[in-house]
Parts: structure tokens; sequence; C-alpha cells
């Protein structure tokens, strides 16, 4: 489904990617891990071209998106997007936020938008927030509900860029067990968190991610019961 | 005190009551306002435009930016800077003087003399408030709008704009206000607006003392309705910040 052939990227001089090659099939939930600086999160936003790559390319569905003259915004529509930051649009309603897109782009009715986003909200327990804004909400629920815009536009893939690690701690398990959900419905999922039970436990792949390489990758149970790489050891002995 | 008394009668008689002069109120009152809004329509328009075409140019990694989008930005550059360097008077002797030279001196014309140079100027330091909103917002809004397949265009519009409104909104209505009063400049070119109305009964009766009073207090009351509108519509933007 995607294909990723020696990934580039730098910001001026300096390179946070070097090389990155990857496969990913429908229905595969990577897991991306590494320590911060490692180049995961920008990999990520790579995906749906968030950063402009500076070399290698990535082919999305046969079509080689990071090609010039590609259709960026009918790229995105076909890949969710889930920030650390939720990125909820502060200055409309939560059924607004989950409606814009699918309305604006043509692809609903207002009333067809508006029916989804009130079974989506009804899908996360939220619909009883859908007339309040982002700011009335706590992490836990803006997350669910930045989950279930992306989810609006029908995406191919989800792309989580550390969708746990601005939330307070007892408000992660909510957030990861609708991702749990989504991953046990199908969706092809790549995911950048240092929640190592979450990777542990959903994902059908672990990536370690370090200097802008990748060091290992392995079904769960070999990557973390036994690693190979002498900086994922390191790694894993002071995570878990 | 009481020659004091009966002067102020007198003045207060021939400024508003001898030959209807009142009127000159009136119909200043007229002109200013309309004068006003319509170069702050003007101003607002140029410069929500100025203010994307510029952060889009400053939004845009240096490789993607097109040579349409930096001579856009160069020309929004020489405007500000023409615009805001030069004092607004002598920009609207130029406008009238000069840019319209040889116009017959109708009131309609004159208006419409002033709205342009009003609301050119206007527009310069409408364009650096709203940027500065635009700037203010976090980008992860742009990247949320983006990510879901939504253009620079789109997410601006129905997210950025919105948002860098309602920050920008107190900068505006002083803009607003300050626009208000500095169309009282207009009487050189003779557009009887409010101030002008003034003049000229002072030199119909050599009163000085009531008719400046008296403007200086209409011009007060508009700004005071004005200062009331504008917190009641900021109230109403901030409806989205309510916990």
């Amino acid at each position: 489904m995607i294909y990723v052939k020696d990934l580039r990227k730098s910001f001026g001089d300096m390179e946070v990617i070097s090389g990155i090659d990857m496969h990913i099939s429908p229905g595969e939930k990577v897991v991306i891990v590494g320590p911060s600086g490692s180049g995961k999160s920008t990999f990520l936003r790579c995906l749906n071209l968030l950063e402009q790559p500076t070399g290698g390319s990535i082919v999305f569905d046969g079509q080689e998106i990071t090609a010039p003259g590609v259709d960026v915004n009918l790229v995105r529509r076909r890949m969710g997007m889930v920030f650390q930051h939720f990125n909820l649009f502060a200055n409309l309603t939560v059924k607004k936020n989950i409606m814009l897109a699918p309305v604006q782009l043509k692809l609903k009715t207002k009333e067809e938008a508006e029916a989804e986003a009130m079974r989506l909200l009804k899908l996360v327990n939220l619909e009883d927030k859908a007339d309040s804004y982002p700011s009335q909400l706590s992490g836990g629920q803006k997350q669910r509900i930045a989950i279930v815009r992306s989810l609006a536009m029908n995406p191919e893939v989800m792309l989580f860029d550390e969708p746990t690690s601005a939330l307070d701690p007892e408000m992660v398990g909510e957030v990861l067990e609708l991702m749990k959900r989504l991953a046990d419905d199908g969706m092809t999922m790549v995911v950048v968190t240092h929640e190592m039970g979450f990777a542990r436990e959903v994902g059908t792949r672990v990536v370690f991610m370090d200097e802008g390489v990748v060091r290992e990758e392995n079904s769960p149970k070999e990557f973390f019961d036994n690693p190979k790489d002498p900086r994922l050891q390191d790694f894993l002995s002071k995570v878990l | 005190m009481g020659e004091f008394i009966e002067e102020l009668k007198l003045g207060v008689y021939q400024t508003f009551i001898l030959d209807n002069n009142y009127q000159y109120f009136l119909e200043g009152i007229k002109v200013t306002l309309l004068v006003t809004v319509f170069a702050l329509m003007l101003g607002l328009v140029l410069g929500v435009i100025v203010a994307i075409i510029r952060s889009a140019h400053d939004q845009q990694p240096e490789k993607k930016k097109g040579i349409v989008l930096r001579i856009l930005n160069a020309l929004c550059k020489l405007y500000l800077t023409v615009i805001r360097g030069t004092p607004m008077l002598v920009q609207l002797l130029i406008m009238w003087f000069v840019i319209w030279a040889g116009t017959r001196a109708t009131d309609g014309n004159l208006i419409r003399c002033a709205v342009l140079a009003f609301g050119i100027n206007s527009g310069a330091y409408v364009a650096e408030i709203i940027r500065s909103g635009i700037m203010s917002i976090d980008k992860g809004q742009m990247e949320a709008g983006r990510s879901l397949g939504l253009n620079y265009a789109a997410t601006m519009r129905f997210v950025i704009i919105p948002q860098a409104f309602k920050n920008v909104l107190p900068a505006l209505g002083n803009e607003l206000i300050t626009l208000l009063k500095e169309t009282s400049v207009v009487t050189v070119i003779g557009l009887r607006d409010l101030t002008k109305g003034a003049m000229i009964i002072q030199s119909k009766t050599y009163q000085a003392f009531v008719p400046y009073i008296a403007i200086a207090l209409i011009y007060l009351i508009m700004v005071i309705v004005l200062s009331w509108i504008l917190g009641k519509l900021e109230r109403r933007l901030r409806q989205s910040d309510l916990r």
C-alpha cells in the first residue's frame, strides 16, 4: 500500500532522515518507537507530505506521491493524521470540526456530514459534546474527536503522531482504547508513540528508529523479547 | 460670570439656531460617518488581501514560492512602505489635487476621493494588524486543515482568518477609532464633514468656542458608541473561549 524508498529529509544542513526503506501493507499496524530526535515524527509527516522529503520516493497505492505535479490535497484526503496536540479547530464546534472537510471538499452534503458526525460522536460516546467548543473539552476528549474528525474522511491509512504524549496519564487509556478498536476494525495504521504496551499489544510490526535510520524492525514479540541492535537493547532497558 | 453666560447663550444661538446652522452639524456627521464606513470597508478588504499575500509568502518554504507570489509580495511591501511612510494629509492632497486633478468638486466626487484615500491608508495598517493575527495562530491549525485535504486557501478562510480576526479585534477597533477621527483632515480638500461645518460656522458668526467644543463632543460620543459596539462584537466572538 505504501512503499517508501531511500527517504531523506534535511532541514538546512541537518539531515534528520538518512535513507529509510519501508513497505506498509493494507491492514498493518506499524508502530515506530525511538528516542526523541530520532526523526520518527518527521518520517511520519513525510508520509502525507506535511514535510516535503528532500530525497527518495513514496508510492501510495500505486501513485508516486513525491513526484512533481501530484495534487497533495487529493492524497491527504485518503490519509488521516492525528497530532500530538490534537489541533482541533478552535473556532468551530466539535460537530463542525468533523463536518468541515467533507462538506467543503463536496464529498458529502451538509445533512449527510452532520449525520455522519453524530454517528462518529456516538461511537466515542461524545455525542453530548457536539455543540461544545474544543476549549471546553479535556485532552482525552479532544484527541478522540481529532481521531473521528480524520475518520469522517474515510481514510485508507491513519497516521498517529505521538497521540497520547500530551495527555494527562488518566486520559491515555481512553485514547488507546479507541485506537485499538480502530485497529481491530482493520484500519491500516502507522503510529509513532512511547506507549510500549500499545506497541506490543496492537502492533503487527514494531520499528526502532535512531538518528534518522531504521535500526531494527520485527514482530512485537521478537522486538521486545529478543532485541538484536545494541542501541535498541539500551533504549528498551531505559523505557521498559 | 453673568457676562460669560450671556455670551455662551449668544454663542449657542448663533451656532445652532441662526440661519438653521445646526444643519452643518447634521450634514457633517453624515459625511464623516459615510467616509469612515466606506473607507473602513475598503481598508478591510485591502488589508485582508495584503495580509494573506504577505503571510502566504512568509509561510511558504523558500523553494516552493512561485514567481507570482514573489512579485505580489514585493508590491505589497512597497504599498506598506509608501503608505505608512507618508502623512495621511499629504496622501489626501495628492489624491485630490494630483491624481483626481480636474475633477469637478461636487460632494459626491469629494466623498469618493476621500473614501479612496482613507481606505488605501487604513488598508496598510489593517494589513499589518491582520498579519500579526494570522502569525499568532498555532501552526498546528493549518497543518490539521491541510492534513484533511483542505487546500491553503480553504484552511485560511474557515480556520485561520476567523481566529486571527477574533484575536486582533481590539487592535482593529483602535484603527477604526483613529480612522473616524482622522477623517477630519478632509477639510483640506473642501469636503464638508463635521469639522468643516464648525469652521464654516466660525467664519460666519465669529464664534469659536461653541462650535469647536460641540464637534469635540460629537466626535467623543461617536467614538464611545463605536467602542460599545466593538465591545459587544468582541464578547460575541469570544463565545468559543467559554469554559
